[in-house]
Protein backbone atom coordinates (compact mmCIF):
# COMPACT_ATOMS: atom_id res chain seq x y z
CA UNK A 1 0.00 0.00 0.00
CA UNK A 2 1.63 2.92 -0.87
CA UNK A 3 -1.27 5.83 -1.07
CA UNK A 4 -2.33 7.65 2.33
CA UNK A 5 -6.10 6.46 2.14
CA UNK A 6 -4.62 2.71 1.33
CA UNK A 7 -2.86 2.96 4.09
CA UNK A 8 -5.23 4.11 6.37
CA UNK A 9 -7.51 1.64 5.25
CA UNK A 10 -5.09 -1.16 5.75
CA UNK A 11 -5.31 0.16 9.54
CA UNK A 12 -8.83 -0.25 10.07
CA UNK A 13 -9.42 -3.14 8.10
CA UNK A 14 -7.13 -5.11 10.62
CA UNK A 15 -9.90 -4.57 13.08
CA UNK A 16 -12.22 -6.94 10.77
CA UNK A 17 -12.21 -10.91 11.10
CA UNK A 18 -9.27 -12.65 9.34
CA UNK A 19 -12.12 -14.83 7.51
CA UNK A 20 -13.80 -11.69 6.46
CA UNK A 21 -10.14 -9.96 5.48
CA UNK A 22 -9.13 -12.77 3.47
CA UNK A 23 -11.88 -12.89 1.30
CA UNK A 24 -12.88 -9.43 0.91
CA UNK A 25 -10.26 -7.85 1.46
CA UNK A 26 -8.84 -7.51 -2.28
CA UNK A 27 -12.04 -6.65 -3.46
CA UNK A 28 -12.24 -3.75 -0.44
CA UNK A 29 -8.93 -2.45 -1.95
CA UNK A 30 -10.17 -2.15 -5.33
CA UNK A 31 -13.56 -0.64 -4.65
CA UNK A 32 -11.55 1.92 -2.57
CA UNK A 33 -9.39 2.35 -6.16
CA UNK A 34 -12.36 2.85 -7.79
CA UNK A 35 -13.76 4.95 -5.72
CA UNK A 36 -9.78 7.50 -5.30
CA UNK A 37 -10.57 7.38 -9.32
CA UNK A 38 -14.15 8.20 -9.83
CA UNK A 39 -13.93 10.69 -7.32
CA UNK A 40 -11.28 12.83 -7.33
CA UNK A 41 -10.95 16.71 -5.41
CA UNK A 42 -10.91 17.97 -2.32
CA UNK A 43 -14.36 17.63 -1.34
CA UNK A 44 -14.97 13.89 -2.63
CA UNK A 45 -11.96 12.70 -0.85
CA UNK A 46 -13.00 14.39 1.93
CA UNK A 47 -16.25 12.61 1.84
CA UNK A 48 -14.28 9.55 1.46
CA UNK A 49 -12.86 9.69 4.18
CA UNK A 50 -15.70 10.26 6.07
CA UNK A 51 -17.68 7.05 4.59
CA UNK A 52 -14.80 5.13 5.62
CA UNK A 53 -14.70 6.03 9.07
CA UNK A 54 -18.49 6.02 8.82
CA UNK A 55 -18.45 2.33 7.50
CA UNK A 56 -16.24 1.54 10.03
CA UNK A 57 -19.06 1.87 12.86
CA UNK A 58 -20.94 0.38 10.96
CA UNK A 59 -19.47 -2.02 8.93
CA UNK A 60 -17.53 -3.69 12.08
CA UNK A 61 -20.11 -4.81 14.27
CA UNK A 62 -21.68 -6.74 11.10
CA UNK A 63 -18.54 -8.18 9.90
CA UNK A 64 -18.11 -9.72 13.52
CA UNK A 65 -21.48 -10.44 13.88
CA UNK A 66 -21.03 -12.58 11.02
CA UNK A 67 -17.83 -14.48 12.12
CA UNK A 68 -18.96 -15.09 15.31
CA UNK A 69 -22.16 -16.82 14.26
CA UNK A 70 -20.07 -18.70 11.60
CA UNK A 71 -18.31 -20.14 14.42
CA UNK A 72 -21.97 -21.01 16.81
CA UNK A 73 -22.99 -22.65 14.17
CA UNK A 74 -23.89 -25.98 14.85
CA UNK A 75 -21.72 -28.71 14.69
CA UNK A 76 -22.71 -31.99 12.57
CA UNK A 77 -24.15 -34.43 14.76
CA UNK A 78 -22.05 -37.37 15.14
CA UNK A 79 -23.22 -40.45 13.68
CA UNK A 80 -23.02 -42.80 16.70
CA UNK A 81 -24.61 -41.66 19.87
CA UNK A 82 -22.94 -41.50 22.53
CA UNK A 83 -18.73 -40.86 20.87
CA UNK A 84 -17.87 -37.52 21.74
CA UNK A 85 -17.20 -35.64 19.04
CA UNK A 86 -14.97 -32.56 18.45
CA UNK A 87 -14.97 -29.76 15.72
CA UNK A 88 -12.75 -27.17 14.67
CA UNK A 89 -14.25 -23.40 15.37
CA UNK A 90 -11.53 -21.57 13.45
CA UNK A 91 -11.25 -23.14 10.27
CA UNK A 92 -8.42 -20.28 8.79
CA UNK A 93 -5.29 -21.69 8.74
CA UNK A 94 -2.63 -20.32 11.68
CA UNK A 95 -0.71 -17.85 9.92
CA UNK A 96 3.31 -17.96 9.76
CA UNK A 97 3.67 -14.83 12.18
CA UNK A 98 1.14 -15.92 15.06
CA UNK A 99 3.32 -19.26 14.61
CA UNK A 100 6.66 -17.17 14.94
CA UNK A 101 5.31 -14.86 17.67
CA UNK A 102 3.83 -18.20 19.62
CA UNK A 103 6.70 -19.90 19.19
CA UNK A 104 8.95 -17.07 20.53
CA UNK A 105 6.95 -16.54 23.75
CA UNK A 106 7.05 -19.91 24.33
CA UNK A 107 10.67 -20.83 24.10
CA UNK A 108 10.91 -17.54 26.16
CA UNK A 109 8.39 -18.76 28.93
CA UNK A 110 10.37 -22.29 28.81
CA UNK A 111 13.63 -20.38 29.47
CA UNK A 112 11.95 -18.39 32.09
CA UNK A 113 10.83 -21.27 34.04
CA UNK A 114 14.03 -22.83 33.72
CA UNK A 115 15.97 -20.20 35.11
CA UNK A 116 13.59 -19.54 37.46
CA UNK A 117 13.69 -23.18 38.86
CA UNK A 118 17.61 -23.43 38.68
CA UNK A 119 18.43 -20.03 40.09
CA UNK A 120 16.75 -19.57 43.32
CA UNK A 121 17.11 -23.10 45.23
CA UNK A 122 20.20 -25.22 45.12
CA UNK A 123 19.39 -28.61 46.79
CA UNK A 124 22.09 -29.08 49.41
CA UNK A 125 24.67 -31.36 49.03
CA UNK A 126 23.61 -34.69 51.80
CA UNK A 127 26.72 -37.09 51.16
CA UNK A 128 29.77 -34.51 51.54
CA UNK A 129 33.08 -36.86 52.21
CA UNK A 130 33.24 -34.89 55.86
CA UNK A 131 34.99 -37.18 58.15
CA UNK A 132 33.93 -36.25 61.61
CA UNK A 133 33.29 -38.81 64.85
CA UNK A 134 30.93 -41.72 63.99
CA UNK A 135 29.47 -40.44 67.71
CA UNK A 136 29.15 -36.99 66.53
CA UNK A 137 27.38 -38.16 63.54
CA UNK A 138 25.08 -39.88 65.01
CA UNK A 139 24.14 -37.17 67.84
CA UNK A 140 23.65 -34.83 64.81
CA UNK A 141 21.21 -36.98 62.96
CA UNK A 142 19.35 -38.26 65.96
CA UNK A 143 18.88 -34.63 66.57
CA UNK A 144 17.74 -33.93 62.72
CA UNK A 145 14.69 -35.38 61.18
CA UNK A 146 15.36 -38.32 58.55
CA UNK A 147 16.05 -36.93 55.11
CA UNK A 148 13.67 -39.66 54.03
CA UNK A 149 10.80 -38.62 56.74
CA UNK A 150 8.73 -42.12 56.95
CA UNK A 151 7.99 -40.69 60.76
CA UNK A 152 10.98 -42.08 62.43
CA UNK A 153 12.78 -39.53 64.12
CA UNK A 154 15.99 -41.17 64.63
CA UNK A 155 17.17 -42.70 62.27
CA UNK A 156 20.79 -41.81 60.35
CA UNK A 157 23.94 -42.36 61.57
CA UNK A 158 26.32 -40.28 59.76
CA UNK A 159 27.50 -37.06 58.48
CA UNK A 160 24.15 -34.69 57.98
CA UNK A 161 23.80 -32.08 55.55
CA UNK A 162 25.45 -29.04 57.10
CA UNK A 163 23.37 -27.22 54.72
CA UNK A 164 19.46 -27.17 54.92
CA UNK A 165 17.76 -29.29 52.22
CA UNK A 166 16.95 -26.16 50.41
CA UNK A 167 18.51 -23.48 49.99
CA UNK A 168 16.59 -20.03 49.78
CA UNK A 169 16.50 -18.02 47.28
CA UNK A 170 18.36 -14.65 49.46
CA UNK A 171 20.73 -17.76 50.79
CA UNK A 172 22.65 -16.90 47.53
CA UNK A 173 24.21 -13.93 48.49
CA UNK A 174 25.48 -15.50 51.21
CA UNK A 175 27.06 -18.37 49.14
CA UNK A 176 29.42 -15.83 47.32
CA UNK A 177 32.59 -15.96 47.64
CA UNK A 178 35.02 -13.19 46.42
CA UNK A 179 38.19 -13.29 44.12
CA UNK A 180 40.45 -12.86 47.32
CA UNK A 181 38.74 -15.91 49.55
CA UNK A 182 38.23 -17.99 46.24
CA UNK A 183 42.46 -17.38 46.15
CA UNK A 184 43.04 -18.33 49.43
CA UNK A 185 41.12 -21.62 49.46
CA UNK A 186 42.81 -22.98 46.01
CA UNK A 187 46.27 -21.90 47.87
CA UNK A 188 44.78 -23.98 51.21
CA UNK A 189 43.59 -26.62 48.79
CA UNK A 190 47.22 -27.27 47.14
CA UNK A 191 48.82 -26.90 50.56
CA UNK A 192 46.64 -29.29 52.15
CA UNK A 193 47.21 -31.90 49.05
CA UNK A 194 51.13 -32.06 49.25
CA UNK A 195 51.15 -32.24 53.11
CA UNK A 196 48.22 -35.52 53.48
CA UNK A 197 47.83 -37.00 50.53
CA UNK A 198 49.87 -40.42 50.60
CA UNK A 199 50.61 -40.33 47.31
CA UNK A 200 53.03 -37.35 47.58
CA UNK A 201 54.00 -37.36 43.67
CA UNK A 202 50.68 -36.95 42.59
CA UNK A 203 50.04 -34.13 45.10
CA UNK A 204 52.41 -32.51 44.19
CA UNK A 205 51.38 -32.58 40.63
CA UNK A 206 47.68 -31.56 41.41
CA UNK A 207 48.81 -28.85 43.27
CA UNK A 208 50.90 -27.22 40.77
CA UNK A 209 48.29 -27.66 38.36
CA UNK A 210 45.41 -25.90 40.90
CA UNK A 211 47.75 -23.16 41.31
CA UNK A 212 48.73 -23.02 37.21
CA UNK A 213 44.78 -22.68 37.10
CA UNK A 214 44.52 -19.85 39.29
CA UNK A 215 47.55 -18.05 37.75
CA UNK A 216 45.67 -18.30 34.35
CA UNK A 217 42.28 -17.02 35.57
CA UNK A 218 40.33 -20.38 35.07
CA UNK A 219 38.45 -19.73 38.56
CA UNK A 220 38.36 -15.74 37.99
CA UNK A 221 34.30 -16.87 36.76
CA UNK A 222 33.71 -18.72 39.46
CA UNK A 223 31.60 -16.41 41.95
CA UNK A 224 30.08 -18.77 44.48
CA UNK A 225 31.20 -21.05 46.94
CA UNK A 226 29.42 -24.51 45.93
CA UNK A 227 30.36 -23.71 42.07
CA UNK A 228 34.09 -23.31 43.51
CA UNK A 229 33.89 -26.71 45.79
CA UNK A 230 32.82 -28.58 42.89
CA UNK A 231 35.16 -27.45 40.37
CA UNK A 232 38.27 -27.99 42.52
CA UNK A 233 37.06 -31.04 43.47
CA UNK A 234 36.90 -32.49 39.84
CA UNK A 235 40.33 -31.05 39.18
CA UNK A 236 42.04 -32.74 42.21
CA UNK A 237 40.36 -35.78 40.99
CA UNK A 238 41.04 -35.54 37.44
CA UNK A 239 44.75 -35.36 38.13
CA UNK A 240 45.16 -37.77 41.27
CA UNK A 241 42.79 -40.52 39.20
CA UNK A 242 41.60 -40.51 43.09
CA UNK A 243 37.45 -40.39 43.43
CA UNK A 244 38.12 -40.36 47.20
CA UNK A 245 39.35 -36.51 47.31
CA UNK A 246 37.03 -33.82 47.54
CA UNK A 247 36.72 -30.26 48.66
CA UNK A 248 33.62 -29.20 50.51
CA UNK A 249 31.83 -26.10 50.92
CA UNK A 250 29.14 -25.47 53.57
CA UNK A 251 26.95 -22.55 54.38
CA UNK A 252 26.91 -22.83 58.01
CA UNK A 253 30.16 -22.82 59.66
CA UNK A 254 32.60 -25.83 60.05
CA UNK A 255 33.51 -26.45 63.13
CA UNK A 256 36.99 -25.37 64.97
CA UNK A 257 39.72 -28.35 66.36
CA UNK A 258 38.84 -31.97 66.99
CA UNK A 259 35.11 -32.69 66.40
CA UNK A 260 35.65 -36.34 68.21
CA UNK A 261 33.29 -36.88 71.06
CA UNK A 262 33.79 -35.62 74.22
CA UNK A 263 33.01 -38.19 77.18
CA UNK A 264 29.64 -36.20 77.67
CA UNK A 265 28.85 -36.32 74.21
CA UNK A 266 29.79 -39.88 74.28
CA UNK A 267 27.45 -40.71 77.13
CA UNK A 268 24.74 -38.58 75.39
CA UNK A 269 24.89 -40.43 72.09
CA UNK A 270 24.99 -43.61 74.49
CA UNK A 271 21.71 -42.58 76.35
CA UNK A 272 20.44 -41.49 72.99
CA UNK A 273 20.85 -44.90 71.05
CA UNK A 274 19.19 -46.87 73.52
CA UNK A 275 16.14 -44.68 73.95
CA UNK A 276 16.00 -44.99 70.29
CA UNK A 277 16.00 -48.76 70.28
CA UNK A 278 19.67 -48.72 68.80
CA UNK A 279 17.84 -47.26 65.27
CA UNK A 280 16.21 -50.70 65.41
CA UNK A 281 12.71 -49.81 63.80
CA UNK A 282 11.58 -52.96 63.29
CA UNK A 283 12.58 -56.19 63.57
CA UNK A 284 10.52 -59.64 63.60
CA UNK A 285 9.19 -61.97 61.19
CA UNK A 286 7.00 -60.86 58.34
CA UNK A 287 5.31 -63.75 57.19
CA UNK A 288 6.49 -67.68 58.43
CA UNK A 289 9.69 -67.81 56.54
CA UNK A 290 10.65 -63.98 55.94
CA UNK A 291 12.56 -62.16 58.81
CA UNK A 292 12.74 -57.94 58.49
CA UNK A 293 14.90 -55.83 60.12
CA UNK A 294 14.82 -52.03 59.48
CA UNK A 295 17.80 -50.34 60.63
CA UNK A 296 18.13 -47.09 60.81
CA UNK A 297 22.30 -46.86 61.45
CA UNK A 298 25.37 -49.10 62.17
CA UNK A 299 25.54 -47.96 65.66
CA UNK A 300 28.61 -48.45 68.10
CA UNK A 301 28.87 -51.71 68.72
CA UNK A 302 30.03 -51.24 72.79
CA UNK A 303 26.24 -49.89 72.98
CA UNK A 304 24.22 -51.60 70.45
CA UNK A 305 26.04 -54.42 69.11
CA UNK A 306 24.29 -57.36 71.70
CA UNK A 307 21.12 -55.96 71.02
CA UNK A 308 21.07 -55.72 67.20
CA UNK A 309 23.09 -59.34 66.60
CA UNK A 310 20.76 -60.71 68.68
CA UNK A 311 17.75 -59.59 66.73
CA UNK A 312 19.34 -60.82 64.17
CA UNK A 313 20.36 -64.18 65.33
CA UNK A 314 17.01 -64.84 66.38
CA UNK A 315 15.95 -64.93 62.63
CA UNK A 316 17.48 -68.66 62.53
CA UNK A 317 14.55 -70.05 61.21
CA UNK A 318 13.66 -68.05 58.60
CA UNK A 319 14.80 -68.79 54.69
CA UNK A 320 15.45 -65.29 54.11
CA UNK A 321 16.14 -62.31 55.72
CA UNK A 322 14.87 -58.66 54.39
CA UNK A 323 17.72 -55.68 55.74
CA UNK A 324 15.95 -52.54 55.21
CA UNK A 325 18.52 -49.73 54.71
CA UNK A 326 16.24 -47.18 53.28
CA UNK A 327 16.98 -44.79 55.81
CA UNK A 328 19.72 -45.68 56.92
CA UNK A 329 22.57 -42.68 56.33
CA UNK A 330 25.66 -45.10 57.62
CA UNK A 331 27.22 -45.72 61.24
CA UNK A 332 30.52 -47.55 62.56
CA UNK A 333 32.43 -50.08 60.10
CA UNK A 334 32.72 -52.32 63.30
CA UNK A 335 29.15 -52.83 63.38
CA UNK A 336 28.86 -53.34 59.63
CA UNK A 337 31.19 -55.89 59.61
CA UNK A 338 29.74 -57.88 63.12
CA UNK A 339 26.50 -58.04 61.08
CA UNK A 340 27.98 -58.68 57.89
CA UNK A 341 29.81 -61.58 59.48
CA UNK A 342 26.80 -63.32 60.98
CA UNK A 343 25.76 -64.06 57.49
CA UNK A 344 28.97 -66.13 56.33
CA UNK A 345 29.42 -69.63 56.65
CA UNK A 346 33.29 -69.03 55.41
CA UNK A 347 36.25 -66.42 55.08
CA UNK A 348 35.25 -63.96 52.69
CA UNK A 349 37.27 -60.60 51.53
CA UNK A 350 35.65 -57.45 52.97
CA UNK A 351 36.55 -53.56 51.72
CA UNK A 352 36.33 -51.01 54.51
CA UNK A 353 37.99 -47.85 52.97
CA UNK A 354 38.42 -46.42 56.12
CA UNK A 355 40.72 -49.32 57.25
CA UNK A 356 44.48 -49.44 56.60
CA UNK A 357 44.52 -52.06 54.64
CA UNK A 358 41.59 -51.25 53.12
CA UNK A 359 41.34 -54.62 51.82
CA UNK A 360 40.80 -57.59 54.87
CA UNK A 361 39.07 -60.24 55.51
CA UNK A 362 35.89 -61.29 57.07
CA UNK A 363 35.40 -63.89 59.55
CA UNK A 364 32.27 -66.15 59.48
CA UNK A 365 30.90 -64.86 63.60
CA UNK A 366 31.41 -68.30 65.49
CA UNK A 367 28.01 -70.36 65.86
CA UNK A 368 26.16 -68.18 63.26
CA UNK A 369 23.54 -70.42 61.68
CA UNK A 370 22.54 -67.71 59.32
CA UNK A 371 25.21 -68.57 56.04
CA UNK A 372 22.53 -70.23 53.80
CA UNK A 373 19.43 -67.71 54.74
CA UNK A 374 18.74 -65.74 51.22
CA UNK A 375 19.63 -62.13 51.73
CA UNK A 376 17.72 -59.00 50.40
CA UNK A 377 18.75 -55.52 51.01
CA UNK A 378 16.57 -52.45 50.76
CA UNK A 379 18.00 -49.35 49.66
CA UNK A 380 17.17 -45.67 48.61
CA UNK A 381 19.10 -42.90 47.85
CA UNK A 382 19.18 -41.56 51.38
CA UNK A 383 20.96 -44.87 52.18
CA UNK A 384 24.32 -43.30 52.35
CA UNK A 385 28.04 -44.64 53.79
CA UNK A 386 28.94 -47.67 56.23
CA UNK A 387 24.86 -48.95 55.17
CA UNK A 388 26.36 -48.73 51.68
CA UNK A 389 29.36 -50.50 52.94
CA UNK A 390 27.32 -53.32 54.12
CA UNK A 391 25.50 -53.06 50.70
CA UNK A 392 28.47 -52.94 48.64
CA UNK A 393 30.37 -55.71 49.91
CA UNK A 394 27.28 -57.98 50.05
CA UNK A 395 26.29 -57.03 46.20
CA UNK A 396 30.50 -57.77 45.40
CA UNK A 397 30.47 -61.28 47.28
CA UNK A 398 26.96 -62.20 45.26
CA UNK A 399 25.76 -62.96 48.57
CA UNK A 400 22.89 -60.65 48.83
CA UNK A 401 19.99 -59.10 46.50
CA UNK A 402 19.66 -55.35 46.41
CA UNK A 403 16.24 -53.81 45.88
CA UNK A 404 15.35 -50.16 45.31
CA UNK A 405 17.18 -47.19 43.87
CA UNK A 406 21.03 -46.58 43.31
CA UNK A 407 22.30 -45.29 46.96
CA UNK A 408 23.55 -41.68 47.78
CA UNK A 409 27.19 -42.30 46.77
CA UNK A 410 28.89 -41.43 50.10
CA UNK A 411 32.18 -43.17 51.31
CA UNK A 412 33.25 -40.91 53.49
CA UNK A 413 36.81 -41.78 53.43
CA UNK A 414 38.84 -38.76 53.43
CA UNK A 415 40.19 -36.91 56.37
CA UNK A 416 38.79 -34.27 56.93
CA UNK A 417 40.94 -30.71 56.64
CA UNK A 418 39.37 -27.27 57.60
CA UNK A 419 40.24 -24.61 55.29
CA UNK A 420 38.55 -21.45 56.62
CA UNK A 421 34.75 -21.20 58.07
CA UNK A 422 33.25 -22.55 54.82
CA UNK A 423 35.46 -24.66 53.22
CA UNK A 424 37.08 -28.01 54.11
CA UNK A 425 38.73 -30.64 52.07
CA UNK A 426 38.46 -34.43 52.41
CA UNK A 427 41.75 -36.48 51.80
CA UNK A 428 42.26 -40.04 52.05
CA UNK A 429 44.74 -41.09 55.15
CA UNK A 430 46.01 -44.07 52.67
CA UNK A 431 46.35 -45.98 49.35
CA UNK A 432 42.74 -47.09 48.93
CA UNK A 433 42.74 -51.19 47.51
CA UNK A 434 39.70 -52.47 46.83
CA UNK A 435 39.84 -56.21 47.11
CA UNK A 436 37.38 -56.80 44.25
CA UNK A 437 39.42 -54.22 42.15
CA UNK A 438 36.00 -52.39 41.29
CA UNK A 439 35.01 -48.96 41.87
CA UNK A 440 33.39 -48.57 44.91
CA UNK A 441 30.45 -46.68 45.63
CA UNK A 442 32.06 -43.19 46.40
CA UNK A 443 30.56 -40.43 44.32
CA UNK A 444 28.07 -43.31 42.29
CA UNK A 445 26.44 -45.13 45.09
CA UNK A 446 25.53 -48.79 44.60
CA UNK A 447 23.26 -49.71 42.02
CA UNK A 448 20.47 -52.05 43.28
CA UNK A 449 19.92 -55.92 41.48
CA UNK A 450 16.09 -55.19 41.26
CA UNK A 451 15.52 -51.48 40.68
CA UNK A 452 12.25 -50.10 41.94
CA UNK A 453 11.12 -46.82 44.13
CA UNK A 454 12.43 -46.87 47.17
CA UNK A 455 8.59 -46.61 48.08
CA UNK A 456 7.71 -49.81 45.98
CA UNK A 457 11.15 -51.58 47.58
CA UNK A 458 10.37 -53.49 50.50
CA UNK A 459 6.93 -54.98 48.64
CA UNK A 460 9.25 -55.75 46.22
CA UNK A 461 11.35 -57.33 48.37
CA UNK A 462 9.06 -59.09 50.21
CA UNK A 463 7.67 -60.97 46.80
CA UNK A 464 11.26 -61.89 46.46
CA UNK A 465 11.65 -63.66 49.54
CA UNK A 466 8.54 -65.44 49.74
CA UNK A 467 9.27 -66.83 46.62
CA UNK A 468 11.41 -70.75 45.94
CA UNK B 1 -36.01 -22.33 15.34
CA UNK B 2 -33.04 -19.56 15.25
CA UNK B 3 -33.67 -16.21 14.21
CA UNK B 4 -32.38 -15.11 11.18
CA UNK B 5 -29.67 -12.55 11.02
CA UNK B 6 -31.66 -10.87 8.20
CA UNK B 7 -34.51 -10.69 10.00
CA UNK B 8 -35.76 -7.68 10.02
CA UNK B 9 -34.33 -7.16 6.45
CA UNK B 10 -31.47 -4.49 6.83
CA UNK B 11 -32.14 -1.25 4.45
CA UNK B 12 -28.31 -1.89 3.41
CA UNK B 13 -29.39 -5.28 2.33
CA UNK B 14 -32.75 -4.27 0.68
CA UNK B 15 -30.76 -1.89 -1.12
CA UNK B 16 -28.60 -4.36 -2.51
CA UNK B 17 -31.35 -7.46 -3.45
CA UNK B 18 -32.47 -3.76 -4.86
CA UNK B 19 -29.42 -3.31 -7.37
CA UNK B 20 -28.71 -6.85 -8.05
CA UNK B 21 -32.69 -7.59 -9.50
CA UNK B 22 -32.10 -7.35 -13.26
CA UNK B 23 -28.11 -7.83 -13.21
CA UNK B 24 -25.38 -9.16 -12.31
CA UNK B 25 -22.86 -6.41 -10.44
CA UNK B 26 -19.63 -6.54 -8.48
CA UNK B 27 -19.16 -4.81 -5.28
CA UNK B 28 -18.34 -1.24 -6.51
CA UNK B 29 -21.36 -1.53 -9.08
CA UNK B 30 -23.47 -2.71 -6.28
CA UNK B 31 -22.30 0.29 -4.35
CA UNK B 32 -22.84 2.66 -7.13
CA UNK B 33 -26.02 1.22 -8.24
CA UNK B 34 -27.41 1.98 -4.35
CA UNK B 35 -26.23 5.15 -4.37
CA UNK B 36 -27.84 6.19 -7.62
CA UNK B 37 -31.36 4.18 -6.83
CA UNK B 38 -31.05 6.46 -3.37
CA UNK B 39 -30.57 10.19 -5.16
CA UNK B 40 -26.89 9.72 -3.51
CA UNK B 41 -28.38 9.33 0.14
CA UNK B 42 -26.38 5.90 0.75
CA UNK B 43 -22.88 5.37 -0.08
CA UNK B 44 -21.81 1.70 0.74
CA UNK B 45 -18.52 1.44 2.32
CA UNK B 46 -16.70 -1.26 1.52
CA UNK B 47 -16.98 -3.18 5.60
CA UNK B 48 -20.86 -2.58 5.32
CA UNK B 49 -21.13 -3.66 1.91
CA UNK B 50 -19.38 -6.93 1.94
CA UNK B 51 -20.30 -7.94 5.73
CA UNK B 52 -23.76 -7.07 3.68
CA UNK B 53 -23.56 -9.36 1.04
CA UNK B 54 -21.39 -12.14 3.15
CA UNK B 55 -24.98 -12.30 5.21
CA UNK B 56 -26.97 -12.28 1.86
CA UNK B 57 -25.01 -14.64 0.77
CA UNK B 58 -25.26 -17.45 3.32
CA UNK B 59 -28.98 -17.22 3.24
CA UNK B 60 -29.38 -17.85 0.03
CA UNK B 61 -31.00 -14.56 -0.86
CA UNK B 62 -27.95 -13.68 -3.33
CA UNK B 63 -25.29 -16.05 -5.20
CA UNK B 64 -21.41 -15.55 -6.75
CA UNK B 65 -21.82 -15.70 -10.59
CA UNK B 66 -19.68 -18.66 -11.31
CA UNK B 67 -15.95 -17.97 -12.88
CA UNK B 68 -17.46 -18.98 -16.35
CA UNK B 69 -19.61 -15.89 -16.58
CA UNK B 70 -16.62 -13.23 -15.26
CA UNK B 71 -15.62 -10.50 -17.18
CA UNK B 72 -12.52 -10.85 -18.70
CA UNK B 73 -9.07 -9.55 -17.97
CA UNK B 74 -8.40 -7.23 -15.38
CA UNK B 75 -11.79 -7.83 -13.37
CA UNK B 76 -9.94 -10.58 -11.35
CA UNK B 77 -10.53 -9.74 -8.21
CA UNK B 78 -14.48 -8.35 -8.46
CA UNK B 79 -16.76 -10.94 -7.27
CA UNK B 80 -20.17 -11.10 -9.22
CA UNK B 81 -23.42 -11.37 -7.63
CA UNK B 82 -26.58 -11.95 -8.65
CA UNK B 83 -30.68 -12.56 -6.86
CA UNK B 84 -31.10 -15.83 -6.33
CA UNK B 85 -35.25 -17.15 -6.43
CA UNK B 86 -35.12 -16.29 -2.32
CA UNK B 87 -33.80 -13.64 -2.65
CA UNK B 88 -36.56 -12.21 -5.31
CA UNK B 89 -38.94 -13.61 -2.26
CA UNK B 90 -37.81 -11.86 0.17
CA UNK B 91 -37.17 -8.40 -1.57
CA UNK B 92 -40.71 -8.56 -2.45
CA UNK B 93 -41.75 -9.21 0.55
CA UNK B 94 -39.68 -5.58 1.93
CA UNK B 95 -41.43 -4.16 -0.68
CA UNK B 96 -44.25 -5.07 0.05
CA UNK B 97 -43.95 -4.52 3.63
CA UNK B 98 -42.58 -0.79 2.64
CA UNK B 99 -46.06 -0.22 0.54
CA UNK B 100 -47.61 -1.59 3.00
CA UNK B 101 -46.34 1.34 5.39
CA UNK B 102 -47.12 3.95 2.40
CA UNK B 103 -50.33 2.98 2.13
CA UNK B 104 -50.73 3.77 5.92
CA UNK B 105 -48.96 6.73 5.44
CA UNK B 106 -51.11 7.57 2.73
CA UNK B 107 -54.13 6.84 4.61
CA UNK B 108 -52.57 9.42 7.87
CA UNK B 109 -51.95 12.13 5.22
CA UNK B 110 -48.29 12.25 6.05
CA UNK B 111 -47.85 11.15 2.29
CA UNK B 112 -49.67 13.28 -0.46
CA UNK B 113 -49.69 12.74 -4.10
CA UNK B 114 -48.39 10.05 -6.68
CA UNK B 115 -44.96 10.03 -5.25
CA UNK B 116 -44.82 6.60 -4.32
Amino acid sequence: MSNPWETIFGWLFRLYPVSFREKFGDEAIQLLRDRVRDEPGFFLRARLYGDLLFDACTGLPQAWRNARAAKIRPLPVSDRDGVPSFGVLEEQPLRPGTILLSSTMSCAVLVAFGALLSHPTQLASIVGNRKVSPVVSVMERLSNPSPTGGGNPTTDATTIATEGTLAKTSADALMRVDPAERNRVIEAVAVDLVDHYPDHEKAVAASEMLLRHEKQGEYNAIVDGPALAAHLTEDVRRSTKDPHLVVEYSRNTFPQGDRSASPAMLEQYRAALLQENCTIESAGMVSKTVAYLKLNSFPDRAVCGPRILADIDSFHSSRAIIFDLRDNAGGYPDMVADVAARLFDRPVPWYNPKAIPSAGILSPATGSNLGKQRIYIVVSSQTLSAAEQFTYNLKMLKRATVVGETTGGAAHVGAFHRIDDHFGMGIPAGQIENPYHMPDWDGIGVSPDIKVRASDALEAAKKLAAGP
Amino acid sequence: MPKRKLDPLPAAAFQILLSLADTELHGYAIMRQVEEQTAGRVRLGPGTLYSSLQSLAEEGFIEEVSPGTELGSGEERRRYYRLTSQGHKIARFEAERLADVLRVARAKKILRGEYV
